[in-house]
């Protein structure tokens, strides 16, 4: 799991780590009508030097590589995504019933044209941002990728936590095929 | 079936010592072909099957691996094995006639052949109607790398529609009278053969099934009376596959039936489509999808709670379904959905037929109804022969619609105009105002838009719960197997019928009249089909793959089989990488046999794959 990676790596961060944030369903689960998840603890964005350990995460068509992940409770971790797909895919970290309710949102990017098969349509994305009030905005828990890129997450686990946190692929078909891990946080 | 079961999971195991004994890339496997006994339930009948069973078992093989399959005829009659959707060499495809002569009574053939892809396939006679008759099993690969997507445990679920006739007498009863099973009228002398067929209680419980039916108004299929099938099992005797709730189920559905589509849901479960025709396609995820003939889909469902989902499958027609059970438990069933209304074939799945769209009807050459008319002259639709009603009211009193025109029309209409649906529903009779615009009509629910129908088609289907129901637009290949490219040439072929004396065609000419299509190695031929009838053709093409278009451009999907609705034309293009001869048709049973069937030949190309000189003996179908 321990890995070090050179800074090329991520090179010209061009990578575009992008996700639907300012969702009201991501940053409140609640108001979709699970209730049970109210308030969970899903953890916050790190800082890199804080980072005890980094982590590189595949991204192929469909699934990750590797498959699950184990932190200890309360670590930060620095996560380098990569996506040696050809296809679009996302690393998300959220609860199950929060990936449930980003889909919706990843669906609609796709019949606007934002989510093409192999990329992402920024000129789509406007449109939908002027038309419906929302589109792409970087958010701290997820990155969103085309083939060939790559993105750096930092992340810190929370301490105590009853959610039970997945990395899921969010694009329309490929959570249900499989693309997602658990993320186990030991004591 | 009773014996299935156990014979299924027998066939998993198939000459296993024979397979440690060699190295990991080669296996070995036995097939026989054995008279065996359909029991579904319902009725009870000879028919065919493989090592002992209908159907037979699920081979198992791995990519890269060179697969030697020796086939034992058992039977008294000659047959022949065609494995559906592989790539490879002509004379292994199986096709009397065409690959080889056939395997006669009492012979073994041993097939060899390399194993170059992954997915679901399955296995048929290629022979007279064997397949219909229970010749039938399923095909797994595993592949080289991983799957690319994941799941917990898996299931085939091969879908059939046995018919209490064998295809033999079916076929003999179509060419009588192409409605005969739209009819449901029966003889003394059917009764007498039913009791030798099938003994005298099947043939009296049959006889009040048909009594039954007579009284149904409307709706009969081209094949009409088949009990669907679940990997052999019918409705009431419920096949199930158990999983543990969270888990991913992979469903791996394969149509082997002989004449019959299937709408397919699990209700309480949204299906993913992960693969079409064995290759894997961008996931999709799905409230219901339809199964042409021969077609093959695999998805992924999660079923959560811990109780029961049911798997429905009503045929396209809505004449009868197929029912199998996920539960948590052998034992357990989930309620089982009413069949919906019966789609309604309109003007626009006619729109294909030569000189509809000038308003003449005389370019409807044999098409006469008149014997259809009379079947049904209260319900106020064509019964076709695909079972489908024809809303609108053409027909008053029989007619022939060869000497139709518009003004002949016109006159037969009573001014009346209304009609009564076998629902009740009135129907405006609108053939005056608007002679062929019958979408008015359309009694169908939804928003049905899928440019895969014709435009105001009774077909397009609708999720039964409101939801997705997955469309061929939908189909993007995952990685592309060919790089996209123009084709180099474009072949039209029309898809032609007389219904009335059950003759099926490709342009106006039948396989026995009709020379091969001529394909060069290298080429990639576009090849646009246009159907001209009022049923939908499942077309499959042997050896090489049809990358459908779908206008998905470079992810355009590749398949195996591409169903062609009524009065659409559909476009795939082929990539002719396989030298010497394949056959090529459409994959219902008896319109095959009809003639709807070419051979594809392709020159050049490496020389010791090339096609013999002269064609084997025997006939293609």
């Amino acid at each position: 799991m321990r890995k070090t990676h050179s800074p090329k790596l991520i090179g010209a961060a061009a990578a575009i780590a992008f996700a639907l944030a300012a969702s009201p369903a991501l940053s409140s689960p609640a108001r979709s009508g699970g209730g049970h998840d109210e308030q969970v603890d899903t953890g916050k964005p790190g800082k890199a030097s804080n980072a005890t350990r980094t982590v590189t995460v595949t991204m192929y068509d469909t699934y990750y590589e590797p498959e699950k992940l184990t932190f200890k409770e309360g670590e930060t971790v620095r996560f380098i995504i990569e996506n040696k797909g050809e296809l679009v895919h996302e690393f998300n970290i959220a609860t199950a019933a929060m990936h449930k309710a980003h889909a919706p949102e990843m669906m609609m990017m796709m019949e606007q044209g934002v989510l093409e098969p192999d990329k992402i349509n920024m000129e789509a994305a406007k449109q939908m941002q002027a038309k419906m009030g929302h589109g792409l905005h970087k958010a701290p828990n997820s990155a969103l990728l085309e083939p060939g890129k790559s993105a750096e997450i930092v992340w810190t686990f929370p301490e105590e936590t009853e959610a039970e946190l997945e990395y899921a692929c969010n694009v329309p078909g490929h959570y249900e095929s499989g693309m997602v891990g658990k993320i186990k946080l030991d004591d | 079936m009773s014996i299935t079961r156990h014979m299924r999971a027998i066939g998993l195991g198939l000459s296993l010592a024979l397979w440690l004994a060699l190295p990991a890339s080669a296996g070995t496997y036995d097939l026989t072909v054995d008279p065996v006994t359909i029991d579904t339930g319902e009725f009870t009948r000879s028919g065919i099957g493989y090592n002992g069973a209908s159907p037979g078992p699920v081979l198992r093989f791995k990519e890269g691996e060179e697969v030697t399959i020796n086939v034992t005829n058992n039977l008294s009659e000659s047959t022949s094995v065609h494995w559906h959707g592989l790539i490879l060499p002509f004379q292994q495809d199986g096709v009397p006639g065409i690959s080889y002569p056939g395997i006669a009574a009492g012979e073994t053939f041993t097939y060899r052949f390399p194993i170059q892809q992954s997915g679901t396939y399955w296995f048929h006679s290629h022979t007279g109607f064997q397949e219909p008759d229970g010749a039938y099993g399923a095909i797994v690969i595993e592949p080289k790398e991983r799957e690319p997507f994941r799941y917990d445990r898996e299931y085939v679920v091969q879908l059939a529609d046995a018919h209490p006739h064998s295809g033999n007498r079916i076929w003999r009863n179509l060419k009588l009278m192409s409605d005969y099973y739209n009819r449901k009228q029966r003889t003394i002398f059917d009764f007498f053969s039913d009791v030798e067929e099938k003994g005298l209680g099947s043939t009296l419980a049959d006889r009040r099934a048909w009594g039954n039916m007579r009284m149904m108004p409307t709706d009969i299929e081209d094949l009409q009376g088949v009990v669907p099938l679940i990997n052999g099992k019918a409705p009431a005797q419920n096949w199930t596959g158990v999983f543990k709730p969270g888990e991913r189920v992979r469903l791996r559905f394969i149509n082997s039936s002989g004449m019959t589509y299937y709408d397919i849901r699990i209700p309480g479960l949204k299906m993913t489509v992960v693969q079409a025709d064995g290759n894997t396609v961008q996931p999709v995820t799905v409230d219901e999808f339809r199964i042409s003939v021969a077609e093959v889909f695999d998805v992924i469902v999660q079923p959560m709670e811990d109780k029961a989902y049911t798997i429905f499958a009503e045929s396209m027609g809505r004449t009868a379904y197929a029912r199998g059970t996920l539960a948590p438990r052998e034992g357990m069933a989930a309620a089982v959905p009413d069949l919906r209304a019966p789609p309604l074939l309109t003007m626009g799945d006619m729109a294909g037929m030569a000189g509809m769209d000038g308003m003449d009807m005389a370019g409807m050459a044999g098409m006469d109804h008149s014997s259809m008319t009379q079947e049904k002259p209260a319900a106020g639709g064509h019964t076709m022969p695909d079972g489908m009603v024809m809303q609108g009211g053409m027909e008053q009193s029989p007619m022939d619609h060869s000497k139709m025109d518009r003004g002949a029309m016109a006159q037969e209409k009573p001014a009346a105009g209304g009609h009564s649906m076998p629902d009740g529903t009135a129907m405006p009779g609108s053939m005056e105002q608007s002679p062929m615009d019958h979408s008015q009509h359309d009694m169908t629910a939804g928003p049905a838009n899928d440019p895969f129908y014709a435009p105001g088609s009774g077909l397009t289907p609708t999720a039964a719960n409101g939801g997705k129901f997955l469309s061929y637009t939908d189909l993007k290949a995952q990685k592309p197997l060919y790089p996209y490219r123009k084709a180099t040439r474009e072949i039209e072929l029309r898809l032609t019928g007389n219904m009335e004396r059950y003759i099926w065609s490709i342009n106006g000419v039948k396989f026995e009249d009709a020379d091969p299509i001529r394909l060069q190695y290298g080429e990639r031929v576009r090849i646009k089909f246009i159907n001209e009838t009022m049923m939908t053709h499942p077309m499959h093409l042997h050896g090489m793959w049809s990358i459908l278009d779908n206008g998905s451009g470079k992810w355009n999907p590749i398949k195996h089989t591409v169903s062609v609705a009524p009065g659409t034309t559909l476009n795939m293009e082929t990539e002719v990488d396989a030298p010497g001869q394949w056959a090529f048709h459409c994959h219902l049973s008896y319109h095959a046999e009809a003639g709807m069937f070419r051979m594809v030949v392709v020159e050049g190309g490496p020389s010791d794959k090339q096609a013999m000189a002269q064609p084997t003996t025997g006939n293609g179908g």
